[in-house]
């Protein structure tokens, strides 16, 4: 009985001891990784040094730094607005929120400070933030939507790292920081539409529905009828087609041609042939219904409440030619436009490359990461040959740039102020890629107010 | 060790108490008031009770575990009050009712010793499941269970429109410890023989495992059923420990190691709130704001200690939910640093060691298995709770001994220690 008692003792003192062990690494390892994580409310509410770093745009634009008052300033104004955000009186946000312990020195009260401070030495300097965005595309994407209300979202396809984020109207940061503009009072400019704002994504989710297609063994080059309308089982209103009348000649329609010319009457009896559990599934593999990592917070996309697909054939039908209840944000349709010229694999989308000493030393460096296989590789292969059609000679062809190879998907979905226009995209530059997606709210149609916006910015990104 | 030493090192942990309460109260609100005073004079108060009792009823008791439980204590009890003041006031009338029970439990015992618990013990396994039953009674009642964070645990006693919550399955754990260690004694020997083997595993006489699987598989079930995962395996496993201690035999450690993966295992498949916490321990930032909030705060929590800590009243423990109760360990870890976190751990390891070292000199059956079986139970419950919060293992709900906020933990563990203390003065006599 002793020995065994001894041995339980001994067991229970050994855990306990690796516990202080763990207790010990983990501390470290969350130190070294999570105090200036931007959800962690400790590294707003700490008690730091006077002083803030810049923050700098890939090619060197200074777009933040310390105002000779003491305050911050913002010398891009609205440009960079929904991005940077700002630190005021009237609060903080955007990445002067997320990265407002990155950029300033923590007091610790040190002793290395307290000596540095006796030896008449200035001290440390607050880190930089290094952003991936390239100032000659946000300028474009800005010009390109002046005067519209919508959002233009820029990302890198191999790393997932933004190049471009505009969010329209904007407002200026700097009357923010100065105390002349409450943001209170302009909710309008201030909302970020980029990755906060959820509309009906319209035809661009069209690619979803062929991605479940493509998954359940159909061919791109498989023939549907073609047809003026669809009424699905049940459901009392028909679906018709843009513009009224068939789709083609009124004969039959490659699913690739389908995708080109945007057919909805192909497309809705297609949901609902595939049936809800593959449509739900295809769409919660691309990201609907999941939390999205984003450096400032994004909105959850939505397909509809939970079931209702499965009842009801007509919302069914609807939700394959993005209405109903389809919700998704800019952001989340610019992953899934990166996630099929990237193979089917989605990155994490990230806006911070680097955080660098005053000095020039880098500190910290954010290494791409995977978000999610949202489709397979070879459905995402034939996904990008049909965008190429469409861009080539279907609705997307406003979207065009000499140049580069543009492969996208218009969409013109219902809003209440006129219909919203929308483009999704993947442009490639001798093997360089990056994804696109354009919003322009109760702006009109897709392929003629949001794919020339495209074509715009990615004609800046060319000429890089 | 002399009483002095005890005595004094008891008034010590006492000041602890007090000028723990006295900074936090400092930097948190800038004064220091009466309850500094009203900390150091309960704590004086419950242990300085516990240390005239030990010396009335149990003067050959070890002059050690007092004092080690009084500074966990004391440290429990700052951070409970520097989380939420309101608890840390609570948490004192608690511990003055602990002292008195603590003090009660040794005046019983005088003199007949634990011995006279022997003869209870179905009684005390009665009186546990019937404690272990008390939450599935309907809620409208006036002494009724009440359903929180999706366990079944606690009971409601509803005096008027007051209501008083409690956990009594705290208090089953010591009353099943006690029916163990009291049907070990006796049975040890036929438990031990192991007259069949299948294959390389020897198994005894299955009518000897007939009454203490039955009561273990009430437990369980009972357990399962209130979804309080943490007490099920903490009872498990005192059980698989105890059934080792009295017979020696590895068959019961590997039997009980495949029944408890079994059964986490399932129990991670039956019940999606045991699923939820598996999902925030593996991966608490992939839902952050969901089933990962918990365990993703209480790595902010850890970011911050670094190697002394924030200082007591500058951290922001209270942002980890359950701070008081299930994360009051990192709470320490916070605003103490790796200094306060590993003393602390140290402290545990002592009164186990101690706990260990009254079971080993114990002579007679019973009361080793008694000593050994009441700090299996202390050591397992602090490790549930402890690799719980450093995410070595899932998060279970339980609390940590004498420091987390609640008030039945306490009253159970003073209890415990009480026992322990009568054990440890029998041995000398």
């Amino acid at each position: 009985m002793r020995q065994a008692l001894r041995r339980i003792a001994l067991t229970l003192a050994g855990l306990l001891a690796f516990s202080g062990i763990w207790l010990t690494w983990i501390a470290t390892d969350a130190a070294t990784r999570f105090r200036t994580d931007p959800r962690n409310v400790r590294a707003q509410e700490g008690s730091y040094l006077p002083g803030a770093g810049r923050i700098i745009t890939a090619d060197g634009v200074v777009v933040a730094t310390d105002a000779t008052d003491g305050g911050r300033t913002y010398p891009e104004g609205p440009t960079y607005a929904h991005l940077i955000g700002y630190t005021a009186a009237a609060g903080r946000r955007g990445l002067e929120e997320s990265r407002y312990a990155d950029l300033r020195l923590r007091n610790d009260d040190s002793i290395t400070d307290w000596l540095l401070g006796l030896g008449g030495s200035e001290g440390r300097q607050p880190d930089d933030v290094i952003l991936t965005v390239l100032d000659p595309l946000q300028q474009a994407a800005r010009d390109a939507m002046s005067g519209k209300t919508g959002a233009v979202v820029v990302l890198d396809v191999a790393t997932g790292a933004v190049l471009a984020y505009v969010s329209s109207p904007s407002y200026d940061p700097n009357r923010v920081a100065a105390g002349t503009l409450d943001p209170e009072d302009a909710v309008d400019a201030v909302i970020d539409r980029v990755a906060d704002r959820v509309l009906p994504p319209g035809s661009t989710f069209k690619v979803i529905v062929s991605a479940a297609a493509l998954d359940a063994g159909v061919a791109p080059s498989t023939t549907f009828p073609d047809a003026e309308e669809y009424l699905a089982p049940g459901s009392g209103a028909p679906i018709g087609n843009a513009g009224g009348g068939f789709c083609g000649d009124g004969g039959t329609l490659t699913l690739a041609e389908a995708l080109v010319v945007s057919c909805n009457a192909i497309f809705a009896r297609l949901a609902v042939d595939l049936g809800a559990d593959l449509i739900v599934r295809t769409a919660e593999q691309a990201g609907f219904d999941a939390y999205i990592p984003w450096e400032t917070g994004a909105a959850r996309s939505s397909l509809a409440a939970s079931g209702l697909l499965a009842s009801d054939p007509g919302a069914l039908a609807q939700t394959g030619i993005g209405e109903r209840d389809v919700r998704v944000s800019p952001l989340h349709m610019a992953l899934i436009a990166a996630a099929i010229g990237n193979e089917g694999l989605a990155m994490r989308p990230y806006v911070v490359d680097s955080i660098r000493t005053a000095s020039g030393d880098i500190v910290h460096h954010s290494d791409p990461a995977p978000l999610a296989r949202m489709f397979a590789a070879g459905v995402a292969a034939d996904l990008l040959e049909m965008m190429q059609a469409v861009v080539a000679r279907g609705t997307g062809t406003a979207a065009a740039v000499e140049g580069l190879i543009v492969s996208g998907k218009t969409g013109t979905s219902e809003g209440s102020g006129g219909p919203h226009a929308w483009f999704i995209g993947v442009a490639d530059d001798a093997g360089h890629k990056i994804a696109i997606a354009v919003v322009v709210e109760s702006g009109g149609s897709g392929g003629r107010v949001a794919a020339p916006i495209a074509a715009e910015v990615l004609r800046a990104w060319r000429d890089r | 060790m002399t009483r002095r030493t005890e005595t004094l090192l008891v008034g010590f942990a006492s000041l602890i108490a007090a000028g723990g309460v006295a900074i936090v109260t400092a930097t948190t609100q800038g004064t220091v008031g009466l309850d500094a005073a009203a900390a150091g004079a309960a704590h004086l108060a419950a242990f300085g009770g516990m240390v005239i009792a030990c010396r009335l009823w149990a003067p050959a008791s070890s002059r050690l575990l007092l004092p080690v439980v009084a500074l966990i204590t004391a440290v429990g009890a700052v951070e409970v009050f520097r989380i939420d003041p309101d608890l840390g006031r609570l948490q004192r009338w608690w511990l003055l009712l602990a002292g008195l029970i603590g003090v009660l439990t040794l005046w019983l015992l005088r003199h007949r010793g634990v011995e006279a618990l022997r003869r209870f013990r179905y009684l005390f396994l009665l009186g546990a499941l019937g404690l272990l039953l008390m939450p599935l009674l309907p809620s409208s009642l006036p002494l009724g269970g009440a359903t929180v964070n999706g366990s079944r645990l606690w009971v409601r006693l509803t005096v008027g429109d007051r209501a008083i919550s409690f956990q009594p399955g705290e208090g089953a754990k010591v009353l099943i410890v006690i029916f163990l260690a009291s049907y070990l004694a006796d049975r040890r020997r036929a438990l031990a023989e192991m007259p069949r083997t299948i294959g390389p595993l020897r198994l005894p006489e299955p009518r000897q495992l007939l009454p203490i699987l039955l009561a273990f598989a009430i437990a369980f079930l009972v357990l399962v059923y209130q979804r309080d995962l943490g007490a099920s395996l903490l009872l498990f496993i005192v059980f698989v420990a105890l059934l080792y201690t009295a017979t020696a035999r590895a068959t019961y450690l590997v039997a009980g190691g495949l029944l408890a993966g079994a059964g986490a295992v399932g129990a991670a498949n039956a019940f999606s709130h045991v699923a939820v916490r598996v999902a925030g321990w593996l991966h608490p930032f992939s839902d952050y704001s969901g089933s990962g909030y918990q365990v993703a705060q209480g790595i902010f929590a850890l970011a911050e200690a670094g190697l002394v800590g924030t200082g007591l009243g500058n951290g922001s423990p209270w942002l980890i939910p359950a701070a008081a109760t299930d994360y009051v360990f990192i709470a320490i870890v916070e605003e103490t640093g790796l200094a306060g976190g590993l003393a602390l751990l140290a402290a545990y390891a002592l009164l186990i060691t101690i706990g260990f070292g009254i079971a080993l000199r114990s002579g007679d059956a019973f009361r080793s298995l008694l000593a050994a079986g009441l700090t299996i139970a202390l050591g397992v419950q602090t490790l549930l709770i402890v690799g719980g919060v450093l995410r070595l293992l899932p998060l279970t709900g339980i609390t940590l001994p004498f420091a987390s906020y609640g008030g039945s933990s306490l009253l159970a563990n003073f209890v415990l220690i009480a026992l322990l203390a009568r054990v440890a003065h029998e041995e000398r006599l």
